[in-house]
């Protein structure tokens, strides 16, 4: 297969047990970083331009700066998240040739339309970004929606290579070989519709509270020093909006997307729910709690349905159960504290059109949503480790186990360490260049002035 | 022509225009390590883009492009030469971000060092797996890997020398063209006398390598002629030409290695389709990039 000598020569070994861990964790470390940026670069332009429109709906110029503001952070986050998944894609087959060797063509056409996708989104955030003050605002506006759409477009060109992983389709394999390779198939396999919807509204999550949790603290702020001010408010507002709305969806999807794992990948959802045993009326365990019967009846809408158990997969085909599941209690819990948010955001909403009060600017109420940001990126990350870690021993289900694509070389540990040290110094100097680019709290903005509350 | 075929012009293409643009950005970072003076710095921050690297694009291409129409040789050479690979990522991480933070918090002392170092560090680690792969065998360490990231490193510096005198004039600071003119005869005689030796060494007997010389000789006479649109053309082909040689020694054998034709027709179809819409918004912002503010706020 190898074409080149040296390489040929390096295949012979096979990687130890700490390189393939580290190649792991490096894996997951980058991703989990990206995902996160990916999903401001998703989520950003979107509240951008609702903001904008809402200036241009009612000449509010609260709106507009807080437009321009967001789409600058949009675009060193863009930056950040480029090269980001540049090292991706690096990492594809620095440390797991054997995948890309034998499947790279099978998903690699997602990979192209994922990059064109990707391009456009980046002209049109250059076109947008310089072409504030050299376009009408209403054809200003309209820039920005190619940016929403190409960023869309490419997050779901590359999920579904994430659930081709998953449910791999779209080839055959003749001794060994791959052959009749449709790649339209393997685009289009059985798991992306629920993981791209699954993954574009957590992308909307996280990034709309994630950014109103930076208001949350302002407003926090505010409510100390007895000030009022729209900026933050509307900044709040904006994003925390989105998110809200999206977390019941989010909800939906969720359940869809167990019932489809349930169904094809029992490994996964024995692991995701803890169920040990095959047996009849499973019982609905959580944490410490313990529902007879509910699991099988949420699942099979029968209280008595007999559920696949860890027991029925061959021992060398079990994912790490114990990981999987707090990874999926995690996600849920912080999915309900999310949709709870939401529920009191969307009642305080209701209540405050009826004219029966002011949305909810109390001190619990921002607290919690403080906390909001950070809760939707750790349901984020655990859901993307119950993904990941629930198809292990797989890299590709039920076709190539992991250790065969894993890079043979020796060393690759020392790569991790390299890796976590260089993303840590750019975590910190992303946040440091994002705190130097905010405006100073409670300093009048130049286009509106906070009204001062007496006390 | 079949279909790996046009993949492989494809690859080649996006190769070059890596080199060209890509290198062209890591030489002018070099010069922003090299010179300490201001006025040179501020001619290069100033001819770089606009809001991040899109030059990568290019690289990106070509990775995509490689794994999907030939994956085994796209993971042979990553995974035999992962150290220097993983280290021209990260200096790519490094640079792109340093590059997007200096311009929104410009008082960070630490951003520019970094920024200089990684554009050598990532053209280097490059150039010396191109070197390796092209000439069959050893690592990045060996002598041809060596020679290679020096060349490589060298061929960036020249071309980001020779173009950066054209936006030196556009900022119109007379001092600043003539270092810059100093610059590209330096790295290009520079260039051309590690170029000669290596080509010799390996037996390039191609008429690409003339082809070379001679565009090299060219444009040290354009530049000290000030012909600096016509430099561009003949300091872009002295370059360039070196890509070309080196692809030519590689011999791979692709067609044991393509995809199979459905794919390709996918990834071509998509590349049209993409380029119909790409094309044009690129136009458009680069019209828009060179227009000014016609209004003040929104």
């Amino acid at each position: 297969m190898s074409f080149l000598p040296l390489a040929a020569d390096a295949v012979a070994g096979a990687a130890t047990p700490a390189d393939f861990m580290a190649a792991r964790q490096q894996m997951a470390f980058t991703l989990g970083f990206h995902i996160i940026l990916a999903s401001i670069g998703i989520g950003l332009p979107a509240i951008t331009l609702l903001a904008e429109w809402r200036s241009l709906r009612t000449g509010d110029t609260v709106y507009a700066e807080l437009a321009r503001r967001w789409m600058k952070a949009a675009g060193v986050l863009f930056a950040v998240g480029a090269v980001s998944g540049t090292v991706l894609s690096f990492e594809m087959g620095t440390l797991w040739p054997g995948f890309m060797d034998k499947y790279g063509q099978v998903f690699g056409a997602a990979f192209a339309l994922e990059g064109i996708a990707f391009f456009i989104e980046a002209i049109f955030m250059g076109i947008y970004l310089y072409g504030w003050d050299r376009l009408s605002p209403k054809a200003h506006f309209v820039t920005g929606i190619p940016v929403v759409i190409a960023g869309l477009l490419s997050a779901s060109f590359v999920v579904t290579v994430n659930s081709w992983m998953n449910q791999p389709r779209g080839f055959k394999l003749v001794d060994g070989r791959v052959t009749d390779v449709d790649p339209l198939a393997a685009m289009f396999n059985p798991a992306t519709p629920v993981q791209a919807m699954h993954l574009i509204l957590a992308s909307l999550m996280v990034c709309g509270f994630l950014v109103a949790s930076v208001y949350a603290v302002a407003l926090l702020r505010d409510r100390r020093a007895g000030r009022v001010d729209r900026y933050n408010r509307l900044g709040f507002a904006v994003p925390f909006s989105l998110g809200a709305a999206c977390a019941p969806l989010q909800v939906l999807v969720g359940d869809w997307a167990s019932r489809f794992v349930a169904d094809n990948q029992p490994a996964k959802f024995a692991a995701m729910e803890g169920i040990e045993h095959t047996q009849a009326g499973v019982p609905f365990r959580f944490a410490v709690f313990e529902i007879p019967n509910a699991l099988s009846l949420m699942l099979k809408f029968d209280a008595h349905a007999t559920l696949r158990g860890m027991d029925a997969i061959p021992a060398d085909q079990r994912p790490p159960a114990e990981v999987v599941k707090i990874a999926f209690e995690v996600m849920i819990v912080a999915g309900m504290f999310l949709l709870a948010l939401a529920a009191w955001w969307a009642f305080s909403w209701w209540r405050a059109r009826r004219g029966a009060a002011d949305l909810p600017w109390r001190g619990w109420f921002l607290r919690a949503a403080t906390v909001a940001g950070v809760a939707a990126a750790v349901a984020m990350e655990a859901g993307w480790t119950v993904t990941e870690v629930g198809r292990q021993p797989w890299i590709v289900y039920g076709v190539m186990r992991t250790e065969e694509a894993v890079n043979p070389n020796p060393g690759l540990r020392f790569g991790l360490y390299v890796v976590l040290v260089v993303y840590a110094v750019l975590a910190a100097a992303t946040v440091s260049v994002l705190r130097r680019m905010r405006r100073r709290p409670g300093s009048p903005s130049p286009l509106a002035e906070p009204e001062k509350v007496g006390t | 022509m079949s279909y790996p075929d046009v993949a492989l012009g494809l690859i080649l293409l996006g190769l070059s225009a890596y080199l060209l643009f890509g290198g062209a950005d890591f030489g002018a970072g070099l010069w922003h390590l090299v010179s300490r003076r201001r006025s040179d710095q501020r001619v290069i921050e100033h001819a770089m883009g606009p809001l991040w690297e899109a030059n990568h694009v290019w690289l990106i291409f070509v990775m995509v492009m490689t794994w999907t129409a030939f994956p085994p040789v796209f993971a042979d050479i990553m995974s035999a030469h992962w150290v220097p690979l993983s280290l021209a990522a990260l200096g790519i991480v490094a640079r792109g971000s340093t590059f997007v933070f200096a311009k929104a918090a410009p008082d960070q002392p630490w951003h520019a060092p970094i920024f200089g170092i990684s554009s050598v560090l990532t053209p280097y680690c490059f150039g010396a797996v191109a070197t390796v792969v092209a000439t069959g065998g050893g690592t990045w360490l060996s002598p041809a890997g060596l020679y290679g990231g020096l060349l490589t490193t060298a061929l960036c510096a020249y071309l980001a020398a020779v173009y950066l005198i054209w936006d030196a004039r556009r900022l119109g600071d007379a001092e600043v063209i003539l270092r810059f003119r100093g610059y590209a005869m330096m790295s290009g005689v520079a260039t051309g006398l590690l170029a000669l030796p290596g080509a010799v060494t390996f037996g390039v007997h191609s008429p690409l390598m003339a082809l070379s010389a001679a565009a090299g000789l060219a444009s040290l006479f354009l530049v000290h002629h000030q012909r600096l649109l016509a430099v561009r053309v003949t300091g872009a082909l002295a370059v360039v030409t070196v890509l070309w040689g080196a692809a030519g020694m590689a011999g791979l054998d692709l067609d044991r290695h393509a995809a199979h034709d459905a794919v390709l027709q996918v990834v071509f179809a998509a590349l049209g389709v993409g380029a119909l819409i790409l094309v044009p918004s690129m136009v458009w912002l680069f019209v828009l990039f060179q227009r000014g503010p016609s209004r003040t706020a929104s």
